[in-house]
This record gives structure tokens, sequence and C-alpha cells, in this order.
């Protein structure tokens, strides 16, 4: 079941207290003091987490139909009139399966941070805004109410910013730390406004009565003033917004959702996700792979009684979800840096997990993130690790033949790669995890098809051609890095390095080296999580056993089946047999491509990318969606704040107001300014003045009134 | 309580302060002081007088019971008319009326604890004509406490009023290189503002036969009836109010002076002027708008709301294309005070609440980023942003205390910014989908020109070489800053501290508009 209170209290609230201390003290304590106080304490709360996850998976079934939940309550947070958040930590499968995640991550990134971040002169700032993020991320899965949720969105969204611009004399990762915090903040402005209507049309942002009340479909906390009385029941209730009379239920879905898409970087809103990158690697593994990205889908999960009533809402989910699926995948295929290629790997894996969230199949969108966090992790930090041995190179054209250097490295990043194209063999239990996951996601995607749900067959068709482009960016980047023999230039500059600098750094003459053991340490335990997490715990998140796991955290409306559905015919599904081999065929046709283009013949890649055309410079250049936003909404905002100022302001409001006004008396205006000049203070006089008669004239009175 | 005069005590506790300083200086000038110890010693009674008078709101706060309903505290002897009743009392007439509610008691703890931060602030900046600029700040702060407290119309119109002097002496003799057309500009919006609202109040008076403001609550909307919801007197006194509170907010399009007038005030000044003055709009909107003229306030809600939310959007485009620092937060001031009216006028218990609370909390938060302006201000005599760049380097202390009022600024939960954003959102999407979404869009702009100016002035390579030599912030300074920072996050963590006491004087507020709408 769940750990005792003050366990709970614990993991929460102590990664927060940790980073208090690492970053108020830090001048006091020194930074291995630090290092150790938000190590120990968020390695221990993931230690706590992991076992809650074990125990309760598997230690007893819970009552499928009763919402499983228990919920601490700390203190009164805003409460006014309906109005009611409260400060709490509420524990059910939802967030027994988050808090796991975040905090064994965030504990191995910490332990992994001691390595990579060894040489850095501000260790203790940097555990210090892990640890803040680590807190943020568990208020945001923990909280009972909407407000709550908000708060440990935005600190996480803040953590972030921090994180990316840890390196703030770098332009171009103050820039990128920028743009995030306010591509974010373009969702948050969907998120806020779904909270306010959320709580315009329940009365509360709460989550139990709210999500109580669409299930049961009585409104009973509405307010007053949204008229149901046309609609048939609550849940077809309108109300006006900005003018047209939208279902209650779509509008608060795809406000929520919007929110959604600015953290887990979906279409549209993703252009932040590679610039952050810019932040040391340890951040990226953490923050923008396995958990703050994910939030998105834990929130679209956590809502879905909403989503299982609002079907336009949730077909925009799948659309956007799907879409994003494959063109992070088309963009992944051109990148050179080895840090982008995984940072677009990343949104085109949310994608799946949102298309999946879409089609009303919660709990494999669930599974994906979990499984995901373990090797997109992995993929992270052993992408770090070779960072790290090449003395900070992360150009993949640059690389090559690093496998014999870094021997544990190349076996967890191959370990990694194969769990995220989803190596298997369906109809067994024999598959990393990313099998179990991702082929639950495409097989529901089908069988939601089938039954009609919006966008899952173009959901189904953009994920298997997203699974072969997968498979071959992956294979490509295993190529590019670690095979073949180590690019001419890179020699060549490191030599060149030597001569300039006479740091210890270099005294390696430019050899790859194999990472220290701390970091070697995570990459295995991740690993593990990369082979057997889906093998575990298949059947308690999508397989028999769901209903029993989720225990109420994820609602399905009565008509939706689509985890009993993906199983094929003979199975009492609906899906052909073909849908469970389709996968497996995309993606060793993409490994076969991979091979032939970047093993086989080594510099076909490049030509290809020199020869250049159309499609590659679209997918190098990320669908130019930067230079877009750049034209549009960035020199928009410039020239509209130019124009108010210099026009609306000075022009017209100061033109016609005071200085016309002034103007008109101008040189009698100006005397006067000289002349009040040399006598302002007798001002003080006057008031000096009024105030001896306010003084007298009380005494008056309160001697006559005696 | 007894008779003791606990309100009035501290309303004039720094006017009497302010006297004896200007008395002392007087007496000793013969005496050949230095201007040095002239100085040090008009800082030190001026900080000891704010100090006492902050105890003395302390106290007020401790007599007054949140659980109770109405005025406490009161105060009342009569001034100018009124008549004789039966027992030999003067009643009616103008009176000297003195009492506080939830809101108002905040506004005044608010108000007495920025002034002593103000003195702390200037001691090292603030070097010439001491004596005087203590006592401006002294009278100033009796006249903001007069507004906050005062029970009779024609009282509080005097304070109001008044309050312009000192602010308009502080700006005219301390401020920038513009300080003349700066206090000019100031003196002129709202004196046109002023001169609308003495007709109405005249008119008020003539009409009603008192003014005292908790019968004026009640009778003026029966006198001055609407009937049929045609446009009538009421509109017009409504019109008169909202002249003068909409310049002191300052709401759009009259809120020109205000980026002057910050840009030219000394720090203390601009402290004062954003934390304190702006929120007698505010207070003005709840004690007279809203429950004098309750059928206009109805009436006027679409235009009120117009021009908030272009208020929100169009200066917060306006302040990120600033390159002083003080424009920029003066016109972030601009677009934060754009939610307070937005949620006074969505006549929700949620958006009035969140509106008082705004107020408090912008009067913290704009007030420490003045303040911040004016410790690298006081370095280097620039607010150039160009100027800076890199102070993460050589200033980490300052660099973490920056950073953390900005993300007050941009509303991050946790703050106290954050807590006044939401509600009055919350509040005004009830009454206008539109005003909420135009006012949600103020928070992606407000993280655009906040972040902006932190990165451009605190991160990046520190290239200009005359940062070389700047100091971290000093012990004087942090003591300034630590209950600004205490504030921010108490006020941010645990708000039903202050919702508690403001929630029953919303209450009738809310009593008087509520049937009118929906």
């Amino acid at each position: 079941m769940t750990l005792p209170d003050p366990l709970i209290l614990f993991i929460v609230l102590a990664p927060g207290i940790a980073a208090a201390i690492a970053g108020l003290f830090q001048r006091f304590i020194g930074d291995r003091v630090a290092m150790l106080v938000t190590t120990i304490t968020v390695g221990s709360a993931g230690i706590l987490s992991l076992y809650q996850l074990f125990a309760y998976a598997f230690g007893g079934h819970h009552d499928a139909h009763h919402h499983f939940q228990h919920v601490i309550h700390l203190a009164r947070w805003i409460d006014v009139g309906q109005f009611h958040a409260d400060w709490a930590i509420r524990v059910d499968a939802m967030s027994i399966v988050m808090m796991a995640v975040i905090t064994s991550v965030s504990g191995l990134v910490h332990l992994y941070s001691w390595g990579y971040m060894s040489e850095d002169p501000h260790k203790a700032r940097f555990f210090s805004y892990l640890s803040l993020f680590t807190f943020m991320m568990l208020m945001l899965v923990t909280g009972d109410n909407l407000i709550q949720i908000f708060f440990g969105w935005e600190g996480v969204g803040l953590a972030s910013y921090l994180l990316i611009g840890f390196w703030f004399h770098k332009d171009s990762a103050n820039s990128a730390s920028i743009k995030a915090f306010v591509t974010n903040r373009v969702g948050d402005f969907g998120l806020a406004l779904g909270i306010m209507a959320a709580f315009f049309v329940f009365g509360t942002v709460e989550l139990n009565p709210m999500l109580e009340a669409i299930k049961e479909n009585t409104f009973e906390h509405v307010a007053p003033i949204v008229s149901f009385a046309e609609a048939a029941t609550p849940r077809d209730a309108s109300i006006d917004f900005l003018g047209y009379g939208v279902p209650v239920l779509e509008l608060i879905g795809v406000l929520l959702f919007i929110g959604a898409m600015g953290k887990s970087a979906q279409f549209f809103l993703h252009v932040w996700l590679p610039d952050a990158m810019e932040g040391p690697t340890p951040v990226s593994a953490l923050i923008h792979a396995a958990t703050m990205v994910t939030a998105g889908v834990y929130l679209v999960c956590l809502l879905s009684p909403i989503y299982e009533y609002a079907p336009y809402a949730s077909g925009f989910i799948a659309l956007i979800g799907a879409v994003t699926a494959l063109y992070a995948a088309t963009v992944g295929m051109a990148q050179n840096d080895i840090k982008r290629v995984i940072a677009f790997s990343t949104c085109s894996q949310l994608g799946y997990m949102f298309f999946a969230a879409g089609v009303g199949a919660y709990q494999a969108a669930m599974f994906h993130l979990f499984t995901h966090a373990f090797f997109k992790a992995l993929l992270f930090l052993g992408a770090g690790s070779v960072i790290h041995g090449m003395h900070h190179e992360q150009d993949m054209r640059r690389m090559g033949g690093v496998a014999k250097y870094m021997k544990i490295t190349y076996a967890a990043m191959l370990i990694g790669t194969i769990a995220i194209i989803g190596l298997g063999i369906p109809h067994t239990k024999f598959g990393f995890a990313g099998f179990f996951s991702k082929d639950a996601i495409i097989e529901t995607a089908f069988a939601a098809g089938i039954s009609g749900v919006s966008f899952a067959q173009l959901a189904f068709w953009f994920g298997i051609i997203a699974a072969l482009l997968t498979s071959f960016y992956s294979w490509r980047l295993i190529y590019m890095t670690f095979h073949g023999p180590m690019a001419e230039s890179n020699h060549h500059d490191d030599a060149h390095e030597d001569d300039g600098h006479e740091d210890d750094h270099h005294a390696h003459g430019g050899k790859p080296h194999e990472s220290p053991l701390v970091m070697l340490v995570p990459l295995i335990l991740l690993s593990v999580g990369a082979v057997f997490a889906g093998y575990f715990f298949y059947d308690a998140f999508v397989g028999h056993h769901y209903e029993e796991f989720w225990s109420g955290a994820i609602y399905a409306a009565p008509e939706n089946h689509v985890l009993h559905d993906k199983y094929d015919v003979a199975h009492g599904g609906i899906n052909p047999g073909w849908v469970f081999w389709a996968p497996l065929v995309v993606t060793i046709l993409g490994f076969l491509i991979a091979t032939f283009t970047y093993l086989f013949n080594r510099g076909l890649g490049k030509r290809i990318a020199d020869t250049g055309g159309p499609l590659h410079a679209l997918f190098a250049n990320k669908w130019y969606f930067d230079e877009i936003y750049q034209a549009t909404f960035v020199r928009g905002t410039k020239v509209l704040g130019d124009f108010f100022w210099k026009v609306g302001d000075r022009k017209i409001i100061d033109g016609f107001g005071p200085d016309g006004l002034s103007g008109l008396a101008k040189w009698g205006a100006s005397r006067l300014s000289a002349m009040h000049t040399g006598y302002l203070y007798h001002y003080a006089f006057v008031i000096l003045g009024a105030a001896a008669v306010f003084g007298a004239v009380i005494l008056i009175n309160v001697a006559g009134a005696n | 309580m007894g008779d003791f005069a606990l309100l009035s005590f501290m309303i004039f506790a720094p006017a009497l302060g302010a006297l004896l300083l200007l008395w002392v200086r007087k007496i000793t000038a013969s005496n050949a002081t230095s201007v040095e110890e002239e100085s040090r010693v008009a800082f030190l009674v001026g900080l000891v007088v704010s100090a006492a008078t902050f105890v003395l709101s302390i106290i007020a706060l401790a007599y007054f019971q949140p659980g109770a309903e109405g005025f406490q505290l009161v105060e009342d002897h009569s001034w100018f008319g009124g008549t004789l009743n039966e027992a030999g009392e003067v009643v009616g007439g103008i009176r000297y009326k003195m009492g506080v509610d939830g809101m108002s008691i905040l506004l005044v703890l608010l108000t007495t604890f920025l002034t002593p931060l103000c003195f702390l602030a200037s001691w090292g900046s603030v070097k010439h004509r001491v004596t005087e600029y203590v006592a401006a700040f002294l009278f100033l702060e009796t006249l903001m406490l007069g507004v906050f407290c005062s029970l009779d119309l024609m009282l509080f119109y005097v304070f109001f009023e008044a309050g312009l002097i000192p602010m308009f002496i502080i700006i005219g003799i301390w401020g920038g290189a513009e300080r003349v057309y700066a206090s000019f500009k100031f003196f002129l919006y709202t004196l046109l503002g002023s001169l609308f609202m003495l007709l109405a109040v005249i008119a008020m008076y003539l009409q009603a036969g008192t003014s005292d403001i908790v019968e004026l609550q009640t009778v003026i909307p029966q006198i001055f009836a609407v009937e049929d919801g045609k446009f009538g007197v009421q509109h017009l006194l409504w019109l008169a109010f909202f002249a003068s509170f909409a310049v002191k907010l300052p709401m759009w399009p009259v809120h020109t002076w205000l980026p002057d007038a910050h840009v030219q005030a000394p720090t203390a000044g601009s402290v004062i002027l954003a934390g304190v003055l702006l929120k007698m709009g505010g207070y003005g909107f709840l004690r007279f708008s809203l429950p004098m003229f309750p059928e206009a306030s109805v009436y006027f809600q679409p235009m009120v709301f117009a021009m908030s939310v272009i208020a929100i959007v169009y200066a917060s485009l306006v302040a990120f294309r600033q390159t002083d620092m003080k424009k920029l937060i003066a016109y972030s001031s601009v677009a934060h005070m754009g939610f307070v009216t937005l949620g006074i006028f969505s006549f929700t218990e949620i958006g009035i609440q969140g509106a008082i609370f705004q107020m408090i909390s912008h009067g913290v938060i704009s007030g420490a980023l003045f303040l911040i302006v004016g410790v690298i201000y006081d370095r280097m005599h620039t607010r150039e942003i160009k100027f800076y760049g890199g102070l993460v380097t050589k200033m980490p202390v300052y660099a973490a205390i920056f950073m953390l009022f900005t993300m007050a600024n941009v509303g991050l939960p946790g703050t106290s910014g954050f807590v006044g954003e939401i509600l009055t959102m919350a509040g005004s999407f009830q009454a206008s989908t539109w005003a909420a979404t135009g006012a949600a869009l103020g928070v992606i702009f407000s993280a655009v020109y906040m972040l902006t100016l932190y990165r451009q002035t605190v991160f990046g390579v520190m290239t200009n070489e005359k940062l070389e030599g700047i100091k971290d912030i000093n012990r004087t300074e942090a003591i300034v800053f630590a209950p600004l920072i205490i504030a921010t996050i108490v006020l941010g963590v645990f708000p039903a501290i202050i919702f508690d006491i403001t929630e029953l004087s919303v209450a009738p507020i809310m009593a008087a508009v509520s049937g009118l709408i929906g």
C-alpha cells in the first residue's frame, strides 16, 4: 500500500529542505556538504519511492472500482470564498508511479553529477537547483487541487530556467533559458485559463469534488451563474467563451492541454526543448527527458474524467501527439548534435504518450512515461558520458570509434537504444522496456481506430512511421558516435587546443576516456530499468491487472474498452494479427537502413546531407519553426511595444495630454517651475500649519465635548 | 481601548516627528554642525519615528478584531457644521472621524512597513537637504495614513490631496535631471482628476447633509438612485471619482505621468509612490465607487475592464522595450495595477479579495524592485540597462535577491505575486472571459520583460570595465531587503493571514453590488 505518513512527507518535502540548505548556506557548508546533503536526501527518497511502488503494485490487490487514495493535508493556502486550495500530499496510483520515477531518476542524476560537474566552480548551486526541481516536481504530482499543481508546474519551470541558464556567461544558454520559460508561459496562459474555467464551472479547484462531479454527471458544486437548463445533462452544458458557446468540458480540456503542450514540448510549443540542451547534460536527462516534460502527460491522464467526456479535446490531443511524434522524428534524423538528437527523440516519444492519452489509453500513456523515463535518462546520461569523455564535444560528426575507449558507456547506450526502438518479440514477454509500452500504445491506437475514435487511425500510422524513423536515428547516433574511425578534425582540433591550454583537462592528448565510476553506476542501474521496467510492470499498468493497479486513479468512461480491445481477436480483442508485427518490422527496417548508411557506407550519410535537397534542409532546420516565430511573434512583440511606447504614449497620450497643455503655456510653466524650486520646501510649512489647525480643532472639540 | 485616540496618535506621530526635527534643526542651526552630522541625526530621527509608527500600527492591528464587522478603533468628533441634538451633541456636518476595517488596516500596515525601509535605503544615497527630506517623508506618511483611516469624506479629500504636495516636493527637489518636467506632469494629471472629485464631494455633502463615509454608503445610493438603468447623476458622480482614482492608480490612458515620476524620483520616493500612493486609487474604488455608486459601477464595468486589459497588455509590451530600468519597473506597475481594477470590477468575492491582496503584494514587490534598481544606481549612477551585464559574478547575493523579486513580479506561485493575479483573473473570468483572457496574456509578457531585464543586467559576461569594482550589497541594504523577502514569501505561502483580515470588509462591498449583476 502506501508508506507511513512521515516517510511520505520525507519523500516530498526533504528535497525542498535539502535544496534550501545547499542554496542558502553554501558559503558556510561548502560544496561537498551541499552535494552530500542533496544526494543522500534525494537518493533515500528514491529508494523509499521505489519500495512504495513495488509494494503497491505487487503487495495485494486494490479495489478496481473505488478510487484508492490517501491525502495528507499540510496547511491552508488560498482560501477565499469557494476558492479553496490547501497544501496537501495526495498519494494514489498516479502519484506513486510519478514519485518513483522522479526520485529514482533524480537520485541517480545527483550521483552522476558528482562526476560530470566535478570541474564546475558552482557545484553547490547546481545541486541546490537539482533538489529544488525534484521538490517542485513532487509537489506537482502530489497536489490535490489544480492550484498546487500549478505551483509545482511553474516551480519546475523555474528550476528548468535556472538550470538551462546554469552557465550564465554563455549567451546561448541565457537565450535558451528565457525561451524555455516564455514558451512554457504561453502554455501556462492556457493552463491558467483552464483552471479559471474549471473553477467557474465546478466552483472548486480541488480535484476530488471536480472529478467526482464529472463521473457522476451531477455538478453539485457548479457556480450558480452557469445555466444548465437547456443542457440534457451537466456534462453537455456550454458556457460563453469569447463570444462562442463552448461545451464546458471541451473548453476546460483544450485549455488545460495547451498548458500540457508547453511543458511537454508538443508541436507548436516544442521550440524550447532543443535549445534547452544548453543546460548541463544531467539536467537534460532529469528535467528535459525523464520527468518535467512528462508533466503534461501526467496532467492529461490525471484529468481523464474530463477528457473521457470531451471527445473534441481528446481528438485534438491525439492529433497534436501524432503530429509531434512524426515531426520530431523527422527532425531527429537530420541533427548532428548528439544531445539534440536525443532531445527530438524525447519530443517524439512524448507525442506517442499524448496520442495514447488522446485515444483513451491513459494507462498506456503512463506506462510509456514510466519506461521512457529510464531509457531516455540512460541515453542522455550515456551521451553525457561521451561528451565528458570527449572533453565537451557534442557534434557527432567529430566523433566516431568511441566504443573502444568507453566500453561501459557503449554497452549502456546500446541497451538504451534497443529499449527506445522497442525491440521485442510480439506475443511473448521477451523484449526491452520500450517494446512493452510503445507497442501497447500502437496497439491501442489501432483498436481505437477500429472503434472510430477521432484521429486514432492517423495516430497509428504516424506512430508506425515514427517508429521506423526512431530506429533509424537511434542507430545513426550509435554508429556516428561509437563506430568507425574517429573523425580527423577532432584529432586536429584537440592537438591545436593542447597548444593553447596548459590545464590538466587536456593532458590526455585528446583521446576519449571512460567516465569515472560515479557516472557509470547510474548508467548501469538505469540499464536495469531500461531492460526490465516493461517486463515487470506490463501486467500492472496495461495488462490483466490494470484496473486493480490504477484503482480509480485513471477513469475510463463505460464505453471506453480500448485497453481490452488492443488484444487480437483470439484473445478477446479486436486487432488483426499484423498490427502486432508492424512495429517490429519497421524497427528492423530502420535499423537496416541506418546500418547500411552509417556503418557499412560511412560517409554516405554525410554525402546525403551535403547534397542537401529541400527535404534534408527542412528537417535539419527543424521545419524553420524558429525562423517563423522569430519573424512573427518576437518581431511583432518588439514592433508593438515600440509603437505603443513611442506613438501611443509619447505622441498621442502625452501629445494631446500634458505636453499639449503645457505647450500652450510652455513659457509660463517653465518660469513657474523655476520659481518653485527655490521656495518649494515652504510647502512643508503649509502642511505644518494645516496640521496645527487640525490639532487645535480636535482639542477644542474634545474639550467641548467633555 | 477606552477613549485613547490610538489611530490619531499613529497618524500624526510622523508629522510630530517632522516638526520636532525641523525645530531641532532650527535651534541648532547657529551651532556649526557638519552636514554629515546633521544628515545622520535626521535619518536617525526619521527611522526612530517611523519605526515607532510601525509599532503603533502593530498595536492597532492587535486591537483589531478580524471577526467583527464594520469599522473599529473609531474616533468621532464634530468638526465643521452639523446640528445639536437633544443630548447637546453635534451630529452631522463635517466630522473628524477615523476608523479602520480589514482593508484599511492592511494598507496602514503596508505604509508603516515601507516608510522605515525608505529611510534606511536613503541613508547613504541622499546627501543634500537631508532634514527637509526626512521631514517630507514623515509628513507624507501622516497624510497617507490619514487617507486610509479617514471615515469622513471631506477629511479623506484633504488627506488625499495634501499627499500630492510632499510627493511633488520629493520629486522636485531630490529628483533627477528632468525632475521639473516630471513633477509638473505628475501635478497636472493628479490635480485634474482631483478637481472633478472635489465637485462631486461637495455635491454629495450638500445633498446628504453629512460627509460621514459610513452614512454616505447607505444614503448616497438612495439619494442618487438610478431609475430604470438610465444615465443619471450617480453616473456623473462615479465618473468624477473615477477621474481621480484612475489617475492615481494609474489606469491606461492616464498613466504617462508614472514612468516620468518614477524615473526622476529618488529611490525611496519611487518605493512610496509605487508601494502606497498608487494603492489610494484602488482603495478609493473599494471605499467609494462600489458602495456609493453601485449601479454606475456595474454600468461602467465594461469600460473599466477594457481599460484594465489594455493597461496589462499595453504596459507590458512597452515595458519590454524600455532601456531605463526604472521606466521598465514603472510600466510593469501599470500592468500589475490593471489586475487590481480587473479584480475590483469583477464584483466577485475572489476578485475583490484578490485585488486587495494584489495591492499589498504589489506594494512589497514593486518597492523591492525599485530598491533593487537603487542599489546599483547608488554605485554606478546610471539606470541604463545597457550599462550593466554580468553582475552575478561580482554581486551574487544581489543577483539572488533580484531573481527572487523577478519571479515574484512575474507571479510565480509560492510568491505573493501569484495569489493576487490568479484570484483577480479567476474573478474576472466569471464576469468576462475576454477580460480574463486578455489579462492572462499579461502573464506571458511579464515573463518576457522581467527575464530580459534580468539577463541583460545580471547574467552574461561583464564587459563594462567600469563595473569591475562593483560591490555586493552591504549590511544596511541587506537589512532593507530582508523584511521584503520574508513578506513576499510568507504572503505567497500563507496568504490566508491577509484574507482572514479582509474577509469581513469585502462582504458589505459585495452586498452593495451583488444584487445588481447577473
